[in-house]
């Protein structure tokens, strides 16, 4: 199973899966930013799945995933700062306070 | 100690075996963390999930990128996580709810959307011949710096913004004061 | 029904058809002339008459007279030459449209300068006379220009040499008319007879247009002269035919006020007396007639219709008359006396005798024109005063009004050696002749009428005892100058016309002028040329018609008074109410035979109950089919607005299952 390619792409499936749910069910702006991170780490298994079951294509395909990791770290930054920022106007870290452009 | 060639009673391989595990981990964590209720724990989860990812790279012969992910990942990421949550603990307390109205409707589009992409997956035809092949350091250094020079540099360009970003949002307000208060900005003297 | 083809059927006269001529120059020049001056007075008038204080006439008088003399010129070079005349000229195409070609162009025969000297002559009196009667006017600068307007548009109905142009010319004489009749718009009564007159005359035209388009979809062309080849006629159905006539006819009918059309012309009279005069006497009104006239040839083509044309024109006479004889308002004797010498003229064109109903329209204009004039000129002496059973005595006190007066009765009462005895027994002498006695008969019966209630007009208003107001008795006094002088001008063709152009008996100058006109219709009708006969045949209608007459004047004499006779009013009223037949005739025809009320009721109560279901069917289905839509727009909007709740979790669970409903297409129908 190891060596098989499916099994690493169901996985990551499932992990983005969970990271979706996280990401709409939950209330918190950090969780969501979480749960942003858990997708992230499901596209770059696999990504690199991909790389690691191809000969020609492996260095290329870790080297994207270098980039993803580098950029997710990069969003997580900018996401959590502006968490921050909202977070000192509205005192609350909910998302569903965070509602003034309803109709 | 030689270790037998197979897993004993389940005649596995051992890899599969670490597979397994990993993956089991791996799974767990990222569901406690979304399920969890208070928020430092889940940050805790994800460190751990992000190990067993470590691990997992690993088994997909990516050394490099597995230390790679520890590195920025547990050493970065979830450092900041970790901060940002204390930062913005709000003084009422946990909040009652972890999970806002709409989580069912949430939980089925995850499922379907994993359902969709299990069965993409499963019924695609894949070269069955494939093996794992190990990414050299070697080989990905000289693709990153040799054909992918310049998105790497705009990578630090963009990591460098992202920075700067970061600090100007997170700033605190005294160090610079906003100019459309209410009232008007008051004077140097007045402050005190 | 074949169409006699041949020229040996019309017997002993040759029909020499008439060649279409270029026009000079100077015919050109002398056409636009009469045209266009009286449409330079109506602009001219109608943007400087205001700011020309008591004097607005001056530019449209002198426009008409301009344009009768030179009229006069043209129409005199072309009667008095040794050929029958006959040029035209087109000024431009007007509408070049793939198979429609119209153009705008001219047309000058016997026919047309005959119907030019009456409108441009009567015209211009009528505009001498108007500077008297409109004397006290604030506003006469819009009558003049209104005018000069209908001048306009009369002439050119009458020199127009397409259908399309006509029917141009045609609503022009309606809107002159419509703007004439409710002249004093802020008064009711003139207010809605000018609209009934309009809005009858429409329902009149639309016939008439359809009619031009049966002709132009039949001959392929819009040209008067063009149409009249018979070849594409030869072709056509004969029911066909007569279902076009017939609506050229109703369109004629309804401008010549026939029935059931006539119920506009009595109400008509609520404009200024010269207005009925020019317009509702000599002119306008002849439209129809020079109409049919003039496309002879084709009408020749529907012999059922032209019966119809008979028919109908002899009934408009005789019921004309009866109504004539009981109304009190002085002018509406004279409008429904108008109505029953149409009819005449009507009858004459529907069984075939095209020079007497011409003459006619020459006599019925001079005579009747004098007789609205003087009657306009009797009503300014007895201060505004129109109703018949106030006036009484006036002939000491308005000599000249009475004495014209008097000849113009005589002479529409078919009087010797009067226009209208020739006319009229012109008219009478071809129905005996084409033996069409039942038109005959009612003929004679009408002349009789016509006496009667001419001279029970004039003795009510001029002899006897005065019943005038006595507050406005002192006050009786002639008209200006340009009022009687207009009269007595006037009476001269009253006099002289059947004396000079209806003679010699049977072979008349007028016949000869008109008669190659009509000659291809008299081919077709196959109507043979009788000769003369003055011991004989015709001496006797001849007696026939004057002794009808005289009959019908002297029992009015009997019964109203005569110089110096008195009235004998209490005969008059037990007359009336003897026995149950003469006052069921009297009301019936003092009611007018309760056609406008029945028209009221028909067109007005029921019309408007139509009205109302059809409003009903507008506001609830229609409005409310559109209401719907917005009423539900709104509300689904008001339901949708909702989605929108600012928080950005609903909008990824949006995203998500619409990224999973695309994805899983895509997928698995690629499967």
């Amino acid at each position: 199973m190891s060596q098989s390619l499916e099994a690493y792409l169901v996985l990551s499936a499932l992990l983005f899966g969970i990271g979706t749910f996280g990401f709409l069910a939950k209330r918190n702006a950090i969780a969501m930013l979480m749960s942003i991170e858990l997708m992230l780490n499901a596209v770059n298994l696999a990504i690199i799945a991909f790389g690691a079951f191809s000969a020609e294509l492996a260095a290329q395909f870790s080297t994207i995933a270098i980039f993803v990791i580098a950029l997710a770290a990069g969003e997580a930054t900018v996401g959590l700062g502006i968490v921050i920022a909202i977070f000192r106007n509205r005192r609350t870290p909910l998302v569903d306070e965070y509602a003034s452009m309803k109709e | 100690m030689e270790l037998p060639a197979t897993v004993p009673y389940l005649d596995w391989r051992w890899d599969d075996l670490l597979f397994l595990l990993l993956a089991g981990v791996l799974l767990g964590a990222a569901l406690l963390v979304v399920l969890g209720r208070d928020i430092i724990r889940s940050a805790l989860w994800l460190i751990l999930s992000f190990a067993a990812l470590a691990g997992i790279y690993g088994l997909l012969g990516s050394a490099f990128l597995a230390i790679s992910q520890v590195l920025v990942y547990i050493g970065a990421i979830a450092v900041l996580i970790l901060f940002a949550v204390m930062i913005t603990q709000s003084k009422r307390g946990p909040a009652k709810l972890v999970f806002n109205r709409q989580w069912w409707v949430g939980a089925l589009a995850a499922i379907g959307l994993v359902i969709l992409l299990v069965l993409s997956i499963l019924l695609t035809e894949w070269d069955p011949t494939a093996t794992v092949q190990v990414a050299d350091a070697r080989d990905i250094a000289l693709t990153l710096f040799d054909d992918y020079l310049f998105a790497f540099l705009a990578l630090g360009v963009l990591l460098l913004a992202g920075v700067i970003g970061g600090l100007y949002l997170a700033r605190r307000d005294d160090d610079m004061p906003m100019t459309n208060i209410p009232g008007g900005v008051p004077d140097e003297e007045e402050a005190v | 029904m074949d169409l006699v083809l041949s020229a040996e059927a019309a017997g002993g006269h040759a029909s020499e058809s008439l060649t279409l001529a270029a026009a000079t120059d100077e015919q050109r020049l002398l056409l636009l002339a009469v045209l266009l001056v009286p449409m330079a007075g109506f602009l001219l008038t109608g943007v400087l008459g205001r700011r020309m204080g008591h004097r607005p006439w001056i530019i449209s008088v002198s426009a008409v007279v301009i344009s009768a003399a030179l009229a006069t010129i043209l129409a005199f070079s072309a009667l008095l030459s040794e050929e029958p005349v006959r040029y035209g000229f087109t000024l431009y195409t007007w509408i070049p449209v793939g198979e429609l070609q119209v153009d705008f162009g001219f047309l000058f025969d016997n026919l047309t300068a005959v119907m030019v000297i009456v409108v441009t002559w009567i015209g211009a009196l009528v505009h001498i006379y108007s500077i008297g009667y409109m004397e006290h006017d604030a506003s006469k600068w819009r009558f003049f220009a209104y005018l000069n307007l209908f001048m306009f548009s009369m002439l050119l109905l009458v020199m127009a040499d397409s259908y399309l142009v006509v029917f141009a010319a045609w609503e022009l004489v309606g809107l002159s008319s419509y703007l004439l009749i409710g002249f004093w718009y802020t008064k009711r009564a003139p207010a809605l007879a000018s609209k009934k007159a309009f809005l009858v005359n429409r329902v009149a035209d639309h016939s008439f247009l359809v009619g031009i388009m049966g002709v132009f979809l039949i001959t392929g062309t819009m040209n008067m002269l063009d149409s009249f080849e018979l070849t594409p006629w030869a072709q056509t159905e004969w029911w066909v035919i007569d279902i076009v006539i017939l609506l050229l006819f109703v369109g004629a009918a309804g401008k010549s006020a026939q029935f059931p059309f006539h119920v506009w012309l009595p109400d008509a009279m609520e404009g200024p007396t010269p207005v009925s005069a020019l317009i509702h006497a000599a002119t306008m009104v002849n439209a129809g007639v020079y109409f049919i006239a003039r496309t002879s040839p084709v009408f020749a083509l529907a012999p059922e219709t032209m019966l119809l044309v008979a028919s109908i024109g002899i009934f408009t006479a005789i019921l004309a008359a009866s109504i004539a004889m009981t109304q009190r308002d002085i002018k509406k004797v004279l409008a429904y006396s108008t109505l029953s010498q149409l009819g005449y003229m009507f009858a004459a064109l529907g069984i075939g005798a095209w020079v007497a109903a011409i003459f006619h329209l020459m006599a019925h204009g001079f005579t009747k024109g004098l007789l609205f004039l003087g009657s306009g000129s009797v009503i300014h002496a007895v201060d505004g005063e129109q109703d018949m059973d106030k006036m009484g005595g006036l002939r000491k006190k308005i000599p000249i009004t009475h004495w014209t007066f008097l000849i113009a009765a005589l002479s529409l009462a078919g009087i010797p050696p009067l226009a209208g005895f020739f006319s009229k027994d012109s008219i009478l002498g071809e129905s005996f002749i084409f033996n069409d006695y039942l038109i005959f008969l009612i003929g004679v019966i009408v002349a009789a009428m016509t006496g009667f209630y001419m001279f029970r007009l004039v003795g009510k208003t001029f002899y006897g005892e005065s019943h005038v107001d006595p507050a406005v008795e002192p006050k009786v006094h002639e008209s200006p100058p340009s009022m009687t002088g207009t009269l007595l001008l006037l009476a001269i063709p009253t006099i002289f016309l059947g004396l000079i152009i209806g003679l010699p008996l049977g072979d008349s100058v007028i016949f000869n002028w008109l008669e190659p006109i009509f000659a291809p219709a008299n081919e077709i009708m196959a109507l043979g040329h009788h000769a003369y006969e003055l011991i004989g045949v015709d001496g006797g209608l001849i007696l026939v018609s004057v002794a009808v007459a005289s009959l019908g004047i002297g029992i009015a004499i009997w019964l109203f008074g005569f110089f110096g006779l008195r009235a004998r009013l209490d005969k008059v009223r037990e007359l009336t109410v003897r026995n149950r037949l003469t006052r069921g005739l009297y009301t019936a025809s003092f009611n007018k035979w309760w056609f406008d009320d029945l028209n009221h009721l028909i067109f007005y109560r029921f019309g408007t109950r139509v009205a109302d279901g059809v409003m009903w069917f507008d506001v609830k289905v229609i409005d409310g089919i559109v209401n719907g839509v917005g009423a539900v727009t709104q509300r689904v909007g008001d339901d949708v607005r909702h989605i929108q709740t600012g928080r950005v979790q609903n909008y990824a669970l949006g995203i998500a299952i619409g990224l999973i409903v695309i994805a899983g297409l895509f997928i698995f129908m690629a499967r």
